[in-house]
């Protein structure tokens, strides 16, 4: 099998992921996925790691610096020249990620955004810098998430929050994913959309609170068994497409 | 110029077959490369999915029967334009056909996957583009009987 035919059979092959936060596990384990993407053509399997690599937090989480974030994603972008919609799918994903970091910063007491070249990306940088102190950067009217988002950080409300962001990204990849049915670009944007709902199948609200509130005792203790839980957590994902850590706790924005 | 004519006239009448069965080849590909992946994510069913997969086998078939109707005792330059005509553009619409069905029963097999019981419904647009097949062939088949002979 080849060519099309062979991405008809790839993407027949993958189960329906349904609506995000409907089902309680993945209609497909990490294992089988991988199992499945043996069928991609090898610059498709490593245009789609580098994808994963700059989008899913465990990937992200690899890097020190935002910046160097930055410069990865602008590689990864240049790489899918040939992709145009994947190329404006990782965009926007950028973009959101550059809003939510600003609005983190702002939570953290950052004044401005004087700096945004070294932690953003895209359209909004300079509409974010230009309104640093609106709720939704100005955005607003047309993003109305971001005030949302806004109100929720304020609040501390980081589950709904992280639902909201969620479900956000879930959505831009369903706009891009209707424009793709039987190629590289539809297996690609399962994926992304696995990697989200792999997320929140192993997201349990009761275990959440509870280790927020081992993590603040074990900061204001002084302690450093959050970094050992940390790695031992890390340690065991080395899945590539596993991606669970939370964009609120603290990876690189 | 008439043993061009007559050149044309067996191209017209070997288009159907041939143009149909590359249209057949290609649609069923399309078909059972979606149905071989439905099976890898399902338990039961797999006989269906096959089954609809090999839909665009029948624009083979109506090219083997247009060429029949249109096969002639002699092919020379009173009849090899209209073989010609008839049969390539009848061939080309099996051709057509057979490819789209092939699609659509692809994403039709896809969707239904998720969604089992649109498994009948979906299949309606791979019946329309048969009915059009049909159509082609019927009227190939009338206009057959005014070839002179």
């Amino acid at each position: 099998m080849s060519g099309p035919h062979q991405y008809i059979a790839l993407v027949s092959s993958l189960p329906n992921l349904g609506k995000l936060f409907s089902r309680k596990g993945v209609p497909i384990s990490g294992f089988r996925l991988k199992q499945r993407l043996s069928m991609l053509e090898p610059a498709h399997a490593s245009l789609l790691r580098e994808m994963v690599e700059v989008t899913a937090w465990a990937g992200v989480a690899g890097f020190d610096r935002d910046i160097d974030v930055i410069r990865r994603a602008n590689k990864v972008l240049a790489d899918l020249q040939a992709y145009p919609d994947l190329q404006h799918l990782l965009g926007a994903r950028m973009e959101t990620r550059t809003l939510i970091a600003a609005l983190r910063r702002r939570r953290d007491g950052q004044e401005n955004a004087a700096d945004i070249e070294n932690w953003g990306m895209g359209r909004w940088c300079a509409q974010i810098k230009a309104n640093w102190s609106d709720p939704a950067f100005g955005l607003g009217h047309f993003m109305p998430w971001v005030g949302e988002a806004h109100r929720l950080m304020q609040a501390g409300d980081h589950i709904a929050m992280e639902r909201l962001v969620l479900t956000q990204v879930f959505d831009q990849l369903g706009h891009y994913g209707n424009l793709h049915e039987f190629d590289f670009e539809a297996v690609a944007i399962y994926v992304l959309r696995w990697v989200i709902v792999e997320r929140w199948s192993r997201y349990d609200e009761a275990d959440a609170r509870a280790r927020l509130a081992t993590l603040v005792a074990a900061a204001l203790a002084g302690q450093t068994e959050d970094g050992k839980t940390n790695g031992g957590r890390q340690a065991g994902r080395q899945d590539l497409f596993s991606d669970f850590t939370s964009a609120l706790e603290g990876a690189p924005s | 110029m008439n043993e061009f004519v007559v050149a044309l006239g067996w191209f017209g009448l070997f288009a159907p077959v041939a143009l149909g069965a590359i249209g057949s080849a290609w649609g069923c590909a399309l078909g059972g490369s979606a149905a071989i992946g439905a099976m890898l994510d399902s338990d039961g069913g797999y006989g269906r999915f096959i089954g609809v997969s090999l839909m665009p086998s029948s624009q083979v078939i109506y090219g083997i029967v247009i060429m029949f109707s249109l096969q002639q005792p002699t092919i020379d330059a009173a009849n090899g334009a209209a073989l010609f005509g008839i049969g390539l553009l009848s061939g080309v619409t099996m051709l057509f056909t057979g490819i789209r069905q092939g699609e659509v029963l692809a994403s039709a097999i896809h969707a239904s996957k998720a969604k089992p019981e649109i498994f009948g419904i979906s299949l309606a647009p791979a019946a329309v583009l048969e009915g059009f097949s049909v159509f082609a062939l019927v009227f190939a088949l009338v206009l057959s009987g005014s070839i002179p002979a």
